[in-house]
């Protein structure tokens, strides 16, 4: 039984309140800025001076710092030792010790990579936070994403928790029938082969009564659809949709430039 | 006027060597409420599909005979469009939930915002619906995070929402607790009184006789019975064929066998029927003593 | 062997309050059904039985291991739990197969793992289907497959999750004919159940939940006539406590045979006096 489907916090803040495109729009802008500008410091900067505002600006500050570093933390620790000691071609030596050197070059590259990694993850991670799921593909089908690409995305969200809880249920059914999933990995790939056959005959059954489920609800039904929830769209956000391109423009100018 | 009108339906699923049904014939009259009972593999659920459209539009196949709903043969109609004629609730709950919506408020909106119902009359649907089912407490729960009793009842209010003209359930109460499956046979009894045209195939004989019009006994794919629920739920064949029967009627008939039953006095189907025709015995027992 | 649960409390990851303070003890071969509404509690009290679900506080004793202290695995060795839907547990590639499944896990010598999947499938009305994939039966087989393979296990105490949902006539003769043998052999029967008439015709004691807690336990032909104490969890007495009710019976009556018994001595009691009945 889960409960919580996605990462979606509801609150009520200025950041919740945007329509969801426009914080699709700002968070990829985000990613191609911090990938495509120059400057070492320069996706350190919209992190710090950007996400991180923004995300006590959206009342998700401390779930948004906590989930970054837990994602990100041991992809960073290993970034900086494979990079600071193998990155090739580095020349200038910091500290050498036995076999290894650690070179400035590595760590450069170490550094910039790792950023906007960052910069990757939270823009998404602040986007989901702060978008209800359901309410972003809506307006995405109303933007003309076909309705079965958002039906899709929806159900592959709720899929995960839902396999999840599949698994865990023919999991204990077969430990009740006395199957011990501990101890040696030989073992527990034994233990594997009673999980997996109802696992996939389960969704094989699963998928075609799906089918009909949402087709008895007119999934396909050829009048015009209608929706539920309303979703706002001011002129400032569009003109705010716009400044972002002006921004990727010139980031992928600067990019270019020799 | 008959709004189902079934000739000789012989249906094969494309998998099988032998039909799933064969040789049925059936009308149901607007706002009938027509039980199916029958053993499992009878064919009740085969029947369900095929009047919703899904056999044969969906699981292809061999379909001989006639069949017509509301006037139209159901091998030319446009199944993404037939949904709102015919409403389907099918036995597994879980199965039955979209995956496309992250409440059951908005879930139970689904089929409303697919057929284009303005939003102000689609909120105004999905609440009634809500508290038809008894489920108005449930609307900001996930789908997926219910009991399979209450996941059932969303899937029964899903399709009540579309108001579709016939409504087809197949056990539509398997996994409710017994005063929640009884208030579902209320809730489709109510409707059957508003007009709507219902098939539902069950095993709970003791609310199909207090509720249903008519009852039709599948088995093997053929009708062996049907009629008003007294006459069909007593047939003696029932048993034979791996039917339940309610536990009136097999109570009253053991004792009809040691003569503690009224002679000539068709056996019960219902708890009011049962009473009656015990205490008549107990009456006449009593007055031919005195 | 003993089941005893304490003061049993539960409490989901989520926060919900499933079991609030159950204490129940049973004793060994007695036959009890648990009944009440959707989302009373009734499987994650019986989940606490073979220790998938531990106690957030009270404990859980099968004779003399603490569920609390020992592995599910092991348990297994005790209690056997059929789960509701037979398509989470079946994966071998034949009916015989699958039934040995659990004793082999239990460690059993081949002889007994042998005589127990015989005897298992004759029980199941199996025996012609033993070398059939699980997946080529009907979903009433498969069940029938499901209640063979922890019944195999010969485990002293037997659970059954909803064993009648959703199955015909047939199948709940044949599920009622498995109890019966397994009553015959001294077995701890426990079961969940939603149809009422099962539980009174095949069951001893009934213990009714509602809202995490216990609300009555006792012989079924107390717990059984208690109209309002089950209206509270959204049961009905059984369809021949009804009718008996109607008739004025002075006992409750759960079973057909309890119901023309009593019938009789009515009649006869008429016969003998003509005057002693009961106003009603």
């Amino acid at each position: 039984m889960v409960e919580r489907l996605s990462f979606y916090l509801e609150r009520n803040s200025p950041l919740h309140r945007l329509n969801p495109t426009t914080k699709l729009v700002v968070a990829f802008t985000l990613i191609l800025v911090a990938f495509l500008g120059r400057g070492l410091f320069l996706p350190s900067l919209i992190f710090l001076l950007i996400l991180a505002p923004l995300s006590f600006l959206g009342q998700v500050g401390r779930e948004f710092l906590r989930t970054t570093l837990n994602l990100l933390l041991p992809l960073f620790a290993f970034l900086f030792v494979m990079q600071s000691l193998f990155y090739p071609g580095g020349k200038t030596v910091l500290f050498g010790f036995w076999i290894f050197a650690v070179k400035l070059e590595g760590v450069r590259f170490a550094f910039l990579t790792a950023t906007r990694v960052l910069v990757m993850v939270s823009s998404f991670l602040l986007l989901l936070l702060t978008t209800h799921p359901g309410v972003l593909l809506l307006d995405l089908t109303q933007r003309g994403l076909p309705a079965s690409v958002a039906y899709i995305l929806a159900s592959t969200l709720q899929i995960i928790p839902q396999m999840q809880a599949k698994a865990a249920t023919i999991l204990d059914a077969q430990r009740s029938r006395g199957l011990d999933t501990s101890g040696s990995l030989g073992r527990r790939i034994r233990a594997l082969l009673p999980l997996v056959g109802p696992l996939v005959f389960g969704s094989l059954v699963d998928v075609e009564e799906r089918a009909i489920a949402i087709e008895a609800r007119g999934f396909r039904s050829s009048r015009p659809k209608t929706s539920l929830v309303e979703i706002e769209d001011r002129p400032l956000e569009r003109a705010l949709r716009w400044l972002c391109l002006l921004a990727f423009i010139l980031a992928l100018g600067s990019h270019l430039w020799p | 006027m008959a709004v189902i009108v079934i000739k000789n339906l012989t249906y094969t699923y494309p998998t099988m060597d032998h039909p799933a049904l064969r040789e049925v014939s059936l009308e149901v009259e607007a706002g009938e409420f027509v039980a199916i009972i029958g053993p499992n593999g009878a064919g009740k659920s085969t029947l369900c599909y095929t009047l919703a459209g899904f056999v044969p539009h969906f699981f292809k196949g061999e379909l001989q005979g006639d069949v017509y709903v509301a006037g139209q043969d159901i091998r030319h109609v446009r199944l993404e469009d037939w949904v709102l004629k015919v409403g389907l609730v099918f036995q597994n709950p879980f199965n039955q939930i979209s995956g496309a919506k992250f409440t059951v408020y908005e879930e139970i909106a689904f089929g409303l915002e697919n057929i284009g119902v303005p939003r102000e009359e689609m909120k105004r649907r999905v609440e009634e619906v809500m508290a038809l089912t008894g489920i108005a407490d449930l609307a900001d729960r996930s789908p997926y995070a219910l009991s399979g009793g209450q996941q059932q009842r969303v899937a029964l209010a899903s399709i009540l929402v579309m108001q579709p003209e016939v409504l087809v359930l197949d056990e539509p109460t398997s996994q409710l607790d017994p005063i929640g499956s009884r208030e579902v046979f209320q809730v489709i009894r109510q409707l059957a009184h508003q007009g709507v045209t219902i098939v539902m195939a069950e095993h709970k004989v003791e609310w199909i006789a207090q509720y249903a019009d008519r009852v039709i006994a599948l088995a093997e794919g053929e009708i062996i019975a049907s009629g008003q629920p007294a006459e069909v739920l007593t047939d003696p064949r029932l048993p034979e064929y791996g039917i339940g029967i309610s536990r009136y009627t097999a109570v009253a008939r053991q004792a009809a066998e040691e003569g503690l039953w009224p002679p000539h006095q068709r056996l019960p189907v219902t708890l009011e029927e049962a009473a009656a025709g015990f205490r008549a015995i107990e009456e006449t027992d009593y007055a031919r003593l005195r | 062997m003993r089941v005893c649960v304490e003061n049993v409390h539960f409490e989901y990851p989520g926060g919900v309050k499933a079991l609030r303070g159950v204490s129940l003890i049973i004793e060994p071969g007695e036959r009890v059904a648990i009944v009440g509404q959707n989302g009373a509690g009734k499987t994650t009290l019986v989940k606490h039985l073979n220790g998938l679900l531990r106690p957030t506080q009270g404990q859980v004793i099968i004779g003399d291991w603490d569920t609390s202290q020992v592995e599910v695995h092991r348990l297994a060795q005790r209690v056997g739990y059929v789960f509701q839907n037979p398509d989470d547990q079946l994966f071998c590639r034949t009916v015989a197969e699958e039934v040995a499944f659990g004793p082999r896990n239990l460690g059993y010598a081949p002889e007994r793992v042998h005589q127990l999947v015989e005897e298992a499938l004759y029980l199941a009305e199996l025996t012609d289907k033993a070398e059939i994939n699980p997946y080529d039966l009907s979903p009433s087989w498969r069940k029938m497959v499901a209640l063979a393979s922890v019944i195999a296990m010969d485990t002293p105490i037997v659970i059954f999750d909803e064993p009648t949902t959703g199955q015909d006539a047939r199948t709940i003769r044949r599920i009622e004919h498995m109890i019966e043998a397994l009553r015959q052999r001294g077995k701890t029967i426990l079961t969940i159940t939603h149809d009422i008439d099962f539980c009174a015709e095949n069951f001893e004691r009934v213990v009714v939940m509602g809202q995490g807690q216990v609300l009555a336990d006792g012989p079924k032909e107390r717990i059984l006539g208690m109209v309002e104490v089950l209206a509270q969890t959204y049961v009905e007495p059984p369809q021949l406590t009804r009718l008996g009710m109607q008739l004025g019976f002075e006992t409750t009556v759960c079973t057909p045979a309890q119901f023309l018994e009593t019938l009789r001595r009515r009649l006869g009691h008429y016969r003998a006096n003509g005057l002693g009945r009961s106003e009603n």
